[in-house]
């Protein structure tokens, strides 16, 4: 198996993964009890039979699953997600309206996460049972420990509140009408808190991960033959013990960003961080469930599309894919 | 005995897990006797909302409402543990039996539970989890169901893994070669060796499902007849301003029992992994 | 002047090890243009001895005492800056595993030049050059191609080239060879052995080369070292400890590598008691898009009488273990037959095999992973009659008996496995095959994870044992001389065909295939031992 096939098998994956989550979503419309229209009926205040009929023939409910089904699928595949209830806004339109935020909120945790748990990792590897590898295995500990919207209430309550370094909530300061380079600086002031919050529970797995990546690969015999060739110590850590330590990091970033997601949207729950993760609680408390199962949705999909690049990516730093697994 | 005594000599001799054994002891207890302890349930208003800590008859101040938080404490104890619990028995079980038939067996049935265990790692689990909640409606039932049903692919993955392994192992095929039927090798031969993982495993899940459920009822969607650490913090967030303990407390105590729990896993981790030449 | 001498050289254990010093003051000659062997079995310290020489012990491991002199200088005073520019300029090193001693995710090419150009002030085009040429002087063919590729692409011994190449680019004056060939095929080790002497004489330099095997110090030493729990016990020129060894356990030593002589002679004419007529076995391999089938055994057929050992031999990859496991139907053949008494049981199924299962038993070949390591030498070894559904007290009592008759102390019986060495695991392998009174026991490389003393302990068993329960045995072996020993007659295997079947005394005398001839003259120290 070359690269080539390699990728195209974990392109078929990503659209498999796409139609399943679609294919779910629509099973989990059926679990909710009740209809829409029963919960729009009961938002509009009142619920005669002849308006529950009319509304239910709006969302077509009124005809047999395969029908709905069918009717789903093409619905999704032409974008459609429905209208949220709530807002009466096709589903799509307020998520993509939102989405933007939050992409920027993860990417920035996750660029923390990575340099800073690859460098932590480092460090606690060179020295193995030193004070510098005892900090970071402990503060990994806690990191795994701490709920992470409690973590973000204590940011606020030290940073925003006591300290008053950073501003505890929102994407940029209201009313305050920045342009240019001004209003850059004030959403990157808002985005230090949400984004370390965020970006501390990944910070604290990768350092984890890469110790434990970089002493298993310095324990490998192609090491040995490394410093046997007299080449220097830097050389070795870094051509030999990180470049192969690394490929698991690859394939581990792929994994957790579905675990990023559900991070997210606590995080920016905390912050009011304008994002998919608070319009996915304004969707759970009005009881919106096509926006809320719109988000799922989208989540999953641009999660599996970070996977397939993760992948790609994972192809070309080892060329033992051709391998197989 | 000999194994189990010795088993124990390796679990406390750590110093961690004899640390997170002791704090999970005393939380347990705390939980188990909660209604034993407190005269009162934990929705009583008992006084003034927002007193501090050490106000009288207080021990840890009140809520927003003016309720107990220390009866709060105890009685979100009982929920953590119970969702916890609960929710990794069911994880395990259906995790252990899937992954088990699909290492063992392999064939379609493997293939069917990876291409299954993978879907589960890539979407968005906690989003999947709100959107069952949500649709199931806030219960202590649906937040242990549907952490249930987006963990067990862990486990399956975790026990199907070992069995794949174990199952080429020459010890197992000499005990086909004995004559020994599949039932027979799976649960003596196999299992007793892949017990080890399942035990860590679990006990991490326990604290991650803790963690779970505190999310959850920090957004509003824990049981609505149930006071949790979660829901605390979820009600403390306007108060958080004026009266920190509202909020750090509970939280401490969600952090204090899952890092118990991680202790006793990484425990149990060392203490079981087999020693020796191999 | 000798290159390198050792003298009292002592390495120390971190506390908590089995014991307290690795190598225990030795002392050593290397001297200039010569190859010097040291031979021992595993934990006798010859490996530490050589890491000691590199600089490059293991962490916690450290040279407690003695000298190190190279051309004079003593390299355990030398600077970790000094050591690392000797390291690949003048000492090189080659290792036993050449798969693993290559990083998987760099280039060979890459590989080789880095070492030149840590030394060197040489520009990578310069260096690939110099790469290229070194690769062919190792004989090596497609060196432009082989340059590109990656570890995983080349064959074993094309892997071990490379490393040599590596290490012979700045012609050091030492060349220190850890176990090099233990990990290759016969045929591929005699090629790499001879590669070895001929660079060795061409370039006139050192070679200090590690083996447990007495057969490659004969085909390649000057001088030798015996090494025992961390000391030399005997040292001298090959020829002359080859002829009269002084200690015991080089007596030992040389005595245990099976030798060619004393063949045992084909049993009369009689019935086979197992057959196999035109057995195929294929596997599919790849995944999704390129599925296609690999045939692991190849239109095979054979016979075995009551009382009879057949040798199996193959290099990796010939079908030999397959076979095996078809045979005792742990694998499903896809076609063929395979006869016991008269029965066909190539194809039955878990029900209809149960009666065959404890008439046909193995004995595997890691003493590590063929025993559980939760269960007790009691119920691995009544494991077979509990199956059959046999009274406990029986089997234990049976239990006893057989232990003693493989060399166990039944009073060990409610121990687990891992407190019982490698040869002592075998033994229990072996009782609980035998618990089933079997009539035929194949033994799948039952001896090829063991040092070589108790290699010679557990063949002379199994040979003992098929003599007294009169077994057909089934022996498979990548080790001619280990066939020799124990087997009537050998099969030779290849690509999952059979090259040829003989009695042991005719093929050793008098092979018909080219191969045959071939895997013979790769028998290490053949002629000299």
């Amino acid at each position: 198996m070359n690269r080539l096939q390699f990728i195209a098998m974990r392109l078929v994956k990503t659209v498999l993964v796409t139609i399943a989550v679609v294919l779910l979503s629509f099973f989990l419309i059926r679990l909710a009890p009740g209809d829409a229209a029963t919960v729009m009926a009961g938002q509009s205040g009142y619920a005669d039979e002849a308006f529950m009929k009319s509304l239910r023939a709006e969302y077509g409910l009124d005809q047999p699953l395969p029908v709905q089904l069918a009717k789903y699928l093409g619905a999704v595949a032409h974008g459609d997600l429905g209208t949220s209830y709530v807002r009466r806004q096709p589903v799509l339109d307020v998520i993509l309206e939102r989405l933007p935020n939050t992409l920027l909120l993860d990417a920035f945790a996750l660029l923390v996460a990575i340099t800073g748990g690859v460098w932590l990792g480092k460090i606690a590897a060179r020295k193995p049972g030193s004070v510098g590898d005892a900090t970071v295995t402990v503060l990994a500990m806690l990191f795994y420990a701490v709920p992470q919207f409690w973590l973000g209430m204590m940011a606020v309550l030290v940073f925003a509140v006591w300290l008053a370094w950073l501003p505890p909530f929102g994407i940029e300061t209201m009313g305050a009408d920045f342009t240019g380079m001004a209003r850059l600086v004030d959403i990157a002031q808002h985005m230090i808190l949400p984004g370390m919050t965020l970006a501390l529970y990944f910070l604290a797995s990768y350092a984890r991960l890469t110790r434990t990546a970089m002493l298993e690969v310095a324990d490998a015999d192609f090491v040995k033959t490394a410093r046997a060739k007299g080449i220097s110590e830097r050389q070795v850590a870094r051509r030999h013990i990180l470049r192969n330590a690394l490929i698991p990091l690859v394939t581990f970033a792929g994994l957790q960003a579905s675990i990023l997601v559900g991070g997210s949207v606590l995080v920016e729950n905390v912050f009011s961080w304008p994002g998919i993760g608070t319009l996915a609680y304004d969707a759970v408390t009005a009881r919106d469930n096509p926006l809320l199962l719109g988000i799922f949705i989208v989540t999953a999909i641009l999660v599996s599309l970070f996977n397939l690049v993760t992948d790609i990516a994972y192809s070309i730093a080892d060329p033992r894919v051709e391998l197989g697994q | 005995m000999k194994l189990t005594a010795r088993f124990a000599h390796r679990f406390f001799s750590r110093p961690t897990a004899l640390v997170g054994f002791a704090l999970f002891a005393v939380i347990a207890l705390v939980a188990l006797l909660a209604p034993v302890i407190f005269a009162r349930g934990p929705f009583s208003i008992v006084g003034m909302p927002l007193l501090p800590p050490g106000a009288p008859g207080l021990l840890a101040g009140s809520d927003v409402l003016g309720r107990d938080m220390a009866v709060g404490l105890a009685y979100g104890a009982r929920i953590s543990l119970l969702v916890g619990i609960a929710s990794t028995l069911f994880a395990v079980g259906i995790g252990v039996l899937l992954g088990a038939v699909a290492g063992y067996y392999g064939g379609l049935v493997d293939d069917l539970l990876m291409r299954i265990t993978e879907f589960f790692q890539i979407i968005p689990s906690f989003v999947l989890l709100m959107v069952l909640v949500a649709f199931l409606q806030p219960s202590l039932g649906s937040t242990v169901i549907g952490i249930a049903l987006v963990t067990w692919p862990q486990v399956a993955r975790v026990v199907r893994g070992e069995f794949l392994s174990l199952r080429s192992r020459e010890f197992v095929q000499a005990a086909r070669t004995l004559g020994e039927g599949d039932i027979r090798i799976i649960f003596t031969q196999i299992l007793p060796n892949a017990l080890p993982p399942i035990v860590v495993v679990s006990s991490m899940m326990v604290g991650s499902a803790i963690l779970t459920e505190s999310a959850l009822s920090f957004l509003g969607l824990g049981d609505p007849n149930l006071l949790s650490w979660g829901s605390m913090i979820g009600g403390a967030r306007s108060a958080m301003w004026v009266a920190w303990w509202t909020s750090v407390l509970p939280g401490l105590s969600i952090m204090v029992t899952v890092l118990a729990l991680n202790f006793i896993g990484d425990g149990l981790n060392d203490a079981l992994r087999p020693r020796g030449p191999r | 002047m000798s290159l390198v001498s050792l003298r009292e050289l002592t390495v120390a254990l971190p506390s908590g090890a089995d014991r307290a010093l690795a190598v225990d003051s030795v002392n050593l000659e290397i001297g200039r243009n010569e190859i010097v062997c040291i031979v021992g079995e595993s934990g006798s310290g010859k490996s530490l001895t050589a890491h000691a020489i590199m600089g490059l012990l293991p962490r916690g491991v450290h040279a407690s005492g003695g000298e190190i002199l190279f051309d004079g200088a003593d390299l355990l005073k030398e600077t970790p800056a000094a050591m690392r520019k000797r390291r690949g300029r003048d000492i090189a090193m080659i290792f036993q595993d050449p798969m693993a001693a290559l990083n998987p995710v760099v280039a060979i090419g890459r590989q080789v030049t880095e070492q030149i150009r840590a030394h060197r002030p040489v520009s990578e085009h310069e260096a690939l050059k110099q790469a290229a040429e070194l690769l062919e002087q190792m004989g090596l063919e497609d060196v432009a191609g082989l340059l590109k590729a990656f570890p995983h692409q080349l064959s074993g011994g094309q892997r071990q080239r490379v490393m040599i190449a590596m290490a012979l680019s700045l012609s050091p004056r030492l060349l220190i060879a850890d176990e090099p060939t233990t990990a290759l095929d016969v045929t591929t080790q005699a090629q790499i052995l001879k590669l070895i002497k001929r660079i060795q004489a061409e370039r006139g330099m050192s070679v200090l080369f590690i083996t447990h095997d007495f057969g490659v110090v004969a085909d390649i030493a000057t001088r030798v070292a015996v090494m025992r729990h961390g000391r030399v016990v005997e040292s001298g020129a090959t020829a002359q400890m080859l002829r009269a060894p002084v200690h015991s356990y080089t007596r030992a030593l040389i005595a245990a590598v099976p030798h060619g002589d004393n063949l045992l002679a084909p049993l009369p004419d009689a019935p086979p008691l197992m057959a196999v007529n035109r057995l195929t076995k294929r596997f599919a391999r790849g995944g999704f898009f390129a599925r296609n089938a690999v045939t692991a055994v190849d239109n095979v057929s054979l016979t075995l009488k009551r009382g009879e050992t057949l040798g199996i031999v193959g290099e990796s990859g010939s079908g030999k273990s397959t076979l095996a496991r078809c045979m005792i139907r742990l694998l499903d053949p896809e076609e063929g037959e395979i006869l016991f008494e008269s029965a066909d049981i190539a194809h039955l199924r878990a029900r209809g095999l149960r009666p065959f299962r404890r008439r046909i038993q193995m004995v595997f070949q890691d003493p590590f992973s063929s025993l559980n390591p939760r269960h007790t030498v009691a119920d691995i070894v009544t494991a077979g009659p509990r199956a059959h559904g046999e009274n406990a007290d029986e089997a234990h009592a049976r239990a006893v008996e057989i232990l003693r008759l493989v060399g166990l102390n039944p009073q060990t019986m409610d121990r687990l496995p891992h407190e019982f060495s490698g040869g002592q695991r075998q033994r229990i392998g072996l009782a609980r095959a035998l618990m089933l009174k079997p009539d035929v026991l194949i033994a799948d490389e039952p001896v090829s994870a063991l040092d070589v003393t108790v290699q010679a302990q557990v063949l002379k068993l199994l040979d003992d044992v098929r003599r007294q329960m009169n077994l057909a045995m089934l022996f498979i072996t990548h080790d001619m001389r280990v066939a020799a020993q124990v087997c009537h007659r050998v099969m030779v295997m290849r690509h999952g065909k059979v090259v040829e079947t003989g009695p042991t005394r005719d093929v050793f005398a008098a092979p018909s295939s080219d191969y045959t001839r071939a895997l013979l003259a790769a028998i290490p120290g053949r002629g000299s031992l």
